[in-house]
């Protein structure tokens, strides 16, 4: 299809050309070579290409139909199923990227647009060093530099979505603010080390900042094929530093209350409010691709902790102004397993991921009611507190370089508690999600 | 005027329309403009249309489905493998010949040998003068194709054991700028593959064992594999379209192919 398109182009322009040139030829024939006359247009329709070919244009559609377990089930699967509904067919992601290569300078916008209307993902600046090639300066809205899965590209990976994990502490990957990346040029042997260090806003997206502090991110990464070309490999080692702004003078943190049981201790301090409540992640990845007789096999893993200030109800990274501030530590971390077949059109993916949004605390626990200063100092722990674990399985059937179709179904597992106060939790959820997608990338 | 026209963009289209594109190495591109030449005056309905750029400039035509054989001066990389699979294309690799990469000078260099070693000096800026070699009080130019070359990768791998090209290395985009420099240049040094090799440059033998013995590129010890520095040249085609590039490939590999192989100057299979 490409091929023909690109063999008619070829064809209209040469016709175009000769045209031109067979025109020009009747009226200079008595002044110039036709040879001229012909390179002299080649040479101006060469120039106008290197022109055009600054500017690239590069786009996704992903198109879903997906069946939860229960109407109305809350997902991470592409978010919460609708009130009355556990069937939707949606526009998980609509991408138009454009972007312009100078000789040392970038421009990047791209859209997405759906049936909930259209988004900014990014829009930036990106300028290299013309003298070393070695520092880039990135700034405007872009991938925040944590980690691996967050700027893998959603037309890429295996899975429909991300891990609840990183939908969480970093909604929508992108944020706004200013990076410099440090990496080798290609000819370079130490091309395959690259540095980030990122000021932002740590509101997420294009969401305006609400507070005077800026977050940090710094990361490392090492990526790396073997001298056969038969094993490619990457290491990386992320942290995030930042904070919320207290909207009130309460906060709350996970103490044991006189009976020994984890819970929310409230600290109500004047001082408090304004002041910011620290958000710091630590997080390693790590990912191999192997090239066997039986196809290529990849494996990836991510593993992060910190402390996430949320709210009373939720541990999203919030994006306004929090009322009372709840901090947590967490931990979580992902698994893919990728197996092509053999060089066919087909491959299978299997994902294991985990979110703990509170560490300290964990099974009937969750809820339990605090003996002592009820209602007072301390305040319990609830649902946004239990743990998911998501068992992903997956087949995808590759058409060509532009049509994928994938197959998902997501297993979702969480922790019980007897005290939580829905029944629902006492047991496992019905929000298991079967996605059903074909993607069209150009 | 207008029928004219007409009748040549059509003509034009439906020959382009069964043509077969060849697109990559520059190291190869002799070798499929002759090969390709040949199997045209035999074959009148085949069109086949020949196009340098590098080897990485032909695997990245062959994700992107813009060439039906890629052309390439070494193997391919896992990060093109993993393209490749990503885009649900399955890949063929066949040799086709071999090359005596040559190492060439300014014919008027008086220096006509050198070790690995002082080669891997020179590349990487160690040694920044002829008289450190041997020759004349002279400073060394150093020329070298472009980062997306397969001889770029291969004489760094297999010569320079994978350290760094100097930052004063000249980058050039063609082999063949790489001849007209050195042959401009009283103090340039750069490399080749044996098919390029031309009256206006020189080829330095070549050692291997510190200095024992140096043996200059050439047909003869190519072939009998006493020239140390030897690579394979590759074609890389989608497997779903084996059945049109097949008969292209059968000749190249076919006793008349082979021997054109010869005649440009690369190292047949047998």
């Amino acid at each position: 299809m490409s091929f023909k398109r690109n063999v008619l182009l070829t064809a209209t322009g040469l016709m175009l050309t000769l045209g031109v040139s067979i025109t020009k030829l009747n009226a200079q024939e008595s002044t110039e070579n036709p040879i001229d006359t012909l390179a002299r247009s080649v040479v101006k329709i060469q120039d106008d290409l290197a022109h055009l070919k600054k500017l690239k244009f590069s786009g996704y559609i992903q198109a879903q139909y997906q069946v939860a377990d229960s109407i109305g089930a809350a997902s991470y699967a592409g978010g919460n199923f609708p009130q009355y509904s556990d069937k939707r067919f949606a526009v998980r992601r609509g991408r138009l990227k454009a972007v312009y290569t100078g000789n040392w300078s970038q421009y990047v916008l791209q859209i997405d647009v759906t049936e909930k209307g259209v988004g900014i993902k990014d829009a930036y600046v990106k300028i290299t060093d013309p003298w070393t090639k070695w520092v880039s300066l990135t700034a405007g809205v872009f991938n925040r530099p944590f980690g691996f899965e967050v700027e893998y590209s959603s037309s890429s990976r295996e899975s429909p979505e991300r891990g609840r994990m990183s939908q969480i502490i970093f909604p929508g990957e992108r944020d706004l603010g200013a990076m410099i990346t440090l990496q080798a040029p290609k000819t370079s042997p130490w091309n395959f080390l690259k540095a980030d260090f990122a000021v932002i806003n740590g509101t997420g997206g294009t969401a305006s900042d609400f507070d005077f502090q800026k977050d940090i991110i710094a990361r490392v990464r090492a990526d790396k094929s073997s001298k056969n070309e038969k094993i490619k490999w990457g290491l990386g080692a992320s942290y995030y530093d930042g904070g919320v702004r207290q909207g009130t003078s309460k906060v709350y943190t996970i103490n044991a209350d006189s009976a020994g049981l984890n819970a929310f201790k409230m600290n109500k301090d004047t001082a408090n409010f304004g002041a910011m409540a620290k958000r710091q992640y630590v997080g390693v990845d790590g990912q191999v691709s192997i090239d066997f007789p039986f196809g290529i096999t990849t494996l990836r893993g991510e593993y992060i902790q910190g402390q996430q200030p949320g709210t009373s109800t939720s541990t999203t990274s919030p994006s306004t102004q929090p009322g009372d501030v709840y901090v947590r530590n967490f931990n979580g971390a992902y698994f893919y397993f990728v197996q092509n077949i053999m060089q066919s059109k087909h491959a299978i993916v299997v994902k294991y991921d985990w979110y703990d949004p509170n560490t300290s605390i964990s099974g009937d626990n969750i809820g339990a009611k605090i003996l002592a200063f009820q209602g007072t100092t301390y305040k319990t722990t609830g649902t946004q507190d239990i743990t998911y674990t998501t068992l992903g399985l997956g087949y995808i059937y590759k058409l060509d370089s532009n049509v994928k179709f994938t197959v998902y179904y997501d297993k979702v597992t969480n922790e019980k508690s007897i005290n939580l106060g829905s029944s629902a939790y006492w047991k496992d959820l019905k929000d298991n999600v079967l996605t059903v997608r074909v993607q069209y990338k150009f | 005027m207008k029928t004219t026209t007409i009748l040549l963009a059509l003509t034009l289209y439906s020959s382009v329309n069964f043509a077969q594109k060849i697109k990559g190495s520059d190291t190869v591109l002799p070798l499929s403009q002759k090969e390709a030449e040949s199997y045209m005056k035999s074959n009148k309905m085949a069109k086949i249309t020949v196009t340098g750029g590098g080897s990485g400039v032909g695997f990245a035509a062959l994700v992107d489905n813009t060439t039906d054989i890629a052309m390439s001066s070494r193997k391919i990389k896992m990060d093109e493998k993993i393209k490749l699979q990503e885009a649900g294309r399955a890949y063929k690799e066949i040799t086709i010949a071999f090359d005596a990469l040559s190492v060439i000078v300014n014919p008027e260099n008086m220096v006509s040998q050198l070790t690995r070693e002082q080669l891997d000096g020179i590349f990487t800026g160690k040694i920044k003068n002829w008289k450190e070699v041997g020759g004349r009080d002279m400073q060394i130019v150093v020329y070298s194709r472009e980062s997306s070359s397969g001889t770029y990768e291969f004489f760094k791998e297999h010569v320079m054991n994978k350290k760094n090209y100097a930052s004063s290395v000249l980058s050039l985009p063609a082999t063949g700028a790489i001849v007209q420099s050195v042959s401009q240049t009283k103090g340039a040094i750069g490399y080749i593959g044996l098919a390029y090799m031309d009256k206006a440059v020189k080829a330095l033998k070549v050692s291997y064992d510190n200095g024992k013995t140096y043996i200059a590129p050439s047909m003869e010890t190519a072939k009998g594999k006493t020239y140390p520095i030897i690579r394979p040249l590759y074609y890389y085609y989608l497997s779903t379209i084996e059945k049109t590039v097949k008969p292209f490939i059968d000749y190249i590999l076919s006793a008349e192919g082979q021997k054109i192989v010869e005649q440009v100057g690369y190292v047949p299979l047998k």
